[in-house]
């Protein structure tokens, strides 16, 4: 299984290296012996989702600059991602970073790995548990200090009633977006729940949502390939609302030029990807560990149509 | 024997004379059950949710089941054919990809992006029926490996070609236009906006219908799934029957697929899972047998509606949120329930 | 009404080898119009590779197979059926689920209609096979009803009348009263009876009770290991005979010798 997994990652981006003229060239494509180290990057995304491409091509980047070898795995279930971390174990790879998008399935796990003498650095998810896992560092944005930021700007907007289109009922990052946002935002707050990545079903559930309270005038998406969805939806119910995102896609960037989409709130996903495994490789070579107890923090920045321009171009070869 | 003669026509006569009523008839369907359900629920949240009384909100709820529908009408003639599809969910996706980025980086004109995942899609009916024809396993397993090859696939050669995970917006392009008005367009009927994806969903379901019952082909699809050797006992070609339904499915997942891409413009290559199990469940809430042989299409097109009510019925109540599936899963039980009560009260009553 | 003495099929000397063993031997049979002919014998006596061959399903590789005086070598039981030669399996190829005048015209559709909308004449059908359900003389109150739903020797009439209606002149009844109670073998029985008699079919009946062959047959044949044991006209035999011959014969009347020495048997016991 695991080494279907890593051909598979090879091969593909080993193409990818052919494909593009971007630096970002894959490390796994080399012979193994070249590599100083191996890091494992352990997520819980979807397969095939865009955002979490962009945090590997960071990872890639660094693994490359860094001369380290990268085990690239993923499994949007609990028990699923913590299963991959006995995997790594065994396979005695020299560092982990791993999103805690499940703390309490995937903590033993992380203990056991600790235990074994190697550096594990969280991202991305789990800002309220690394630390008790026993985590060497953090990078990411603070979801519920994201989700704060977007509750000041609804009400800097004038919002009085948002939906917040949740697509992964459960994950914990994106429930702490939820409720930075409640917490700030002084209107009605609805979450309304999407089954991953079926546009239909998404798009039918936002028009009914919207066919049911015609008092929402704002719609946030808690992840940036659900934007264009809503926007249609919007249309489909003839209702008025705007619609904002969380992270950011190349769709969403020319929605935000067409004015579609009001504005994004990036966590710069790549800088995600490239710090976890830079912090890994200083570890091994320095004994550095950075962020002195705080997490890092790669976010909120907002994307608007003030500051589009300069965004456009990074997002078109995608890496923002 | 000309007395024996007489006497039987005389018979034939009185016998069409006593001809069962047609609400008789009508009650021995296996739809009906089904039928029973859609009444059911849609009185339940006409009741108990306001907003789910609009004529809008009509049409919200038929363009998700339509979009459900399309494909669980192709399965009920698969399943009826006595086999399972479980790679149609994630073969709409590969059928919009395909047509994506075929356009996109190779010919810049829509249509021929669209051929290709027609001819893409008919394939891997064909290869999922071959496959079966050839080792002889349960379709379980045969389409079971193709769902998971497909959903690899649709990953991998979506990053190879374009880089990304998702595939890039084709509106704008050429061929976009008329592709989005026949596979995607909205008209306005009774002041609200209906979703031309509802129109084709009840096509089909009329067509199944029509072909189930009405062509030899139906025939032999009963027969195929009802006892495959006496079937082929009386010359019917099982195998070709066979291959036949699934490239049936192939197609209405392109058809499904090209709606999708002409709706949405992208096309994340992650999307599909989990879908050819609510095409089976349509299906079998709509009196398909698992066991293949009895079922119809009308009753997958209703079992769809059901589908499509109950999921934004939940929203049209207000319920919380957070118990979404939940309810979901409990009207369907509901709904089932009361679907298999309603028929084995039919099937005894008119005996 | 029909003459009885017009062969159909006429087999001599047939034999059928697998390698070195031989399936079998030296069997001659006459099958005429208007006549039952009864095949027993236990299992493994050859019987199924004897109608195998007369359905087509086989090929004989020694002595000679007529139909109608012309020599034929089958190699597929379409080409058997197309000459009126039609087999009825204990499987009866009906689909249950499917309802009576559908499986009447399973794979023998009859369309009207063209191009694209070419459709089932589903009136037309459903009359015929109501009338010639009638005519077979079983009470089925709905045609619409499924086939599963009707008794065992109704199925088994169906699928017989089916053969019938599609031209069959050679019927091959494999063993059709082996899976019923006494009421529902009548009822096949009396419409083997009919159809030979009043519609001038040749029947092969296969069969290991001899109680039901004697009912009906007008020849009998009884085979063992490959080989014809008994061939005769039902004049030239009594039921007691028949019983004997279908017990084992010779063979078994020595078996019980063994088993039970110094005590007496006789046939009609030994069945």
């Amino acid at each position: 299984m695991n080494t279907i997994l890593r051909k598979l990652v090879g091969c593909s981006a080993a193409v990818a290296a052919i494909a593009f003229t971007t630096s970002l060239s894959p490390v796994s494509a080399q012979a193994q012996s070249a590599h100083d180290y191996t890091f494992a990057m352990i997520t819980h995304a979807q397969p095939g989702d865009t955002f979490w491409d962009i945090i590997r091509k960071g990872a890639n980047a660094a693994a490359k600059k860094d001369h380290v070898k990268l085990l690239y795995l993923s499994n949007p279930t609990a028990s699923g991602e913590a299963q991959l971390v006995t995997n790594v174990v065994a396979q005695k790879v020299d560092g982990i970073a791993i999103t805690l998008a499940f703390p309490d399935a995937e903590e033993t796990t992380i203990k056991s790995a600790i235990a074994a003498n190697i550096p594990v650095i969280g991202f991305n998810a789990g800002t309220d548990a690394w630390k008790s896992a026993g985590l060497l560092s953090y990078v990411g944005q603070d979801e519920t200090i994201a989700g704060k930021a977007v509750g000041d700007k609804l009400n800097k907007l004038g919002a009085k009633s948002v939906v917040c289109v949740d697509q992964q009922q459960g994950a914990v990052q994106l429930e702490a977006r939820c409720d930075g946002i409640k917490d700030t935002f002084k209107g009605s707050f609805y979450v309304l729940y999407v089954p991953g990545y079926d546009m239909a079903q998404t798009q039918s559930r936002i028009v009914a949502k919207l066919q049911q309270d015609k008092s929402v005038d704002y719609i946030v998406t808690l992840g940036a390939p659900f934007a264009p969805t809503a926007i249609q939806a919007a249309d489909t119910a003839g209702s008025q609302a705007k619609v904002g995102t969380f992270d950011l896609t190349p769709r969403a960037v020319t929605l935000i030029q067409q004015g579609k989409l009001q504005w994004a709130i990036d966590q710069q996903p790549f800088v995600e990807g490239y710090l976890a495994i830079d912090f890994l490789w200083l570890n091994k070579v320095n004994g550095d560990v950075v962020g002195g107890g705080q997490p890092v923090l790669t976010g909120p920045a907002f994307v608007d149509s003030t500051n589009i321009a300069d965004v456009a171009k990074f997002a078109k070869a995608g890496t923002r | 024997m000309n007395a024996i003669t007489e006497s039987v026509e005389t018979r034939v006569k009185r016998r069409q004379l006593q001809q069962t009523p047609l609400w008789k008839r009508i009650l021995k369907r296996p739809e009906v059950g089904a039928l029973g359900g859609v009444i059911l629920v849609f009185a339940f949240f006409y009741v108990m949710a306001p907003p789910f009384r609009q004529l809008s909100a009509l049409s919200t709820v038929l363009y998700q089941a339509s979009i459900l529908g399309i494909p669980a009408v192709a399965v009920a003639l698969l399943m009826i054919g006595g086999e399972f599809d479980l790679s149609a969910g994630v073969a709409v996706v590969s059928s919009s990809l395909a047509a994506s980025m075929f356009a996109t980086e190779v010919t810049g004109n829509l249509w021929t992006g669209i051929l290709l995942a027609l001819v893409l899609s008919l394939a891997i009916g064909a290869l999922n029926g071959y496959l079966l024809v050839r080792t002889k396993l349960h379709s379980f397993l045969v389409t079971l490996s193709t769902f998971l090859m497909l959903q690899g696939l649709n990953i991998a050669i979506t990053k190879l070609v374009t880089g990304n995970v998702a595939t890039e917006d084709i509106s704008g392009m050429v061929g976009f236009d008329l592709g989005q008005r026949i596979f995607a367009s909205n008209f306005h009927l009774f002041g609200t906006t209906v979703s031309i994806a509802i129109v084709y969903w009840l096509i089909f379901a009329v067509i199944a219908t029509w072909v189930l019952l009405r062509t030899r082909m139906g025939n032999w699809i009963f027969a195929v799934g009802g006892q495959g050797d006496s079937a082929r006992a009386v010359g019917i070609p099982v195998k070709r029957v066979k291959i036949g339904l699934f490239m049936v499915v192939g197609f209405s997942c392109w058809f499904t697929g090209m709606h999708m891409l002409f709706a949405y413009d992208t096309v994340q290559s992650g999307a599909g899972i989990g879908n050819e199990l609510l095409y089976i469940a349509s299906a079998v809430v709509g009196g398909c047998l698992l066991t293949g042989g009895y079922g119809s299409a009308a009753g997958s097109a209703l079992g769809a509606f059901i589908f499509g009510m109950t999921t934004e019925g939940v929203i049209y109540a207000d319920w919380d949120p957070d118990w979404f599936m939940f309810f979901v899963g409990a009207m369907l039980l509901l709904a089932t329930v009361f679907n298999g009560w309603l028929r084995i009260r039919a099937l005894s009553r008119s005996k | 009404m029909t003459s009885t003495n017009t062969p159909i099929i006429q087999l001599s000397n047939v034999g059928k080898s697998y390698g070195n063993i031989s399936a079998l031997r030296d069997v001659s049979l006459t099958v005429r119009q208007g006549e039952v002919t009864c095949i027993l014998g236990d299992n493994g006596a050859g019987k199924s590779t004897l109608i195998s061959i007369i359905a087509g399903l086989i090929s004989h590789d020694q002595g000679t197979y007529a139909v109608d005086g012309a020599p034929m070598h089958f190699t597929s039981p379409r080409q058997a059926l197309d000459l009126g030669i039609s087999a009825v399996y204990q499987t009866l190829a009906l689909v249950p689920l499917l309802s009576v005048w559908r499986n009447f015209y399973l794979g023998s559709e009859i369309r009207k209609g063209s191009g694209i909308f070419k459709r089932l004449d589903v009136k037309t059908m459903q009359q015929t096979a109501e009338r010639e359900v009638e005519r077979m003389g079983i009470n089925i109150p709905d045609l619409e009803q499924p086939v599963g739903t009707l008794s065992g020797g109704q199925r088994q009439v169906v699928a017989i009348a089916r053969a019938v209606h599609f031209g069959a002149r050679v019927l091959i009844l494999d063993e059709p009263t082996a899976a019923l109670g006494v009421t529902q073998s009548g009822l096949v029985l009396r419409y083997i009876a009919t159809a030979a008699r009043e519609q001038g079919i040749g029947v092969i009946f296969i069969t290991h009770n001899p109680h039901h062959a004697y009912m009906v047959g007008d020849h009998f044949m009884v085979l063992s290991r490959g080989e014809v044991e008994l061939d005769t006209p039902r004049a030239d035999l009594s039921l007691e005979d028949l019983m004997f011959h279908m017990a084992g014969g010779a063979g078994l009347n020595a078996l019980q010798h063994e088993l039970h020495r110094g005590e007496p048997t006789t046939a009609g016991q030994a069945a």
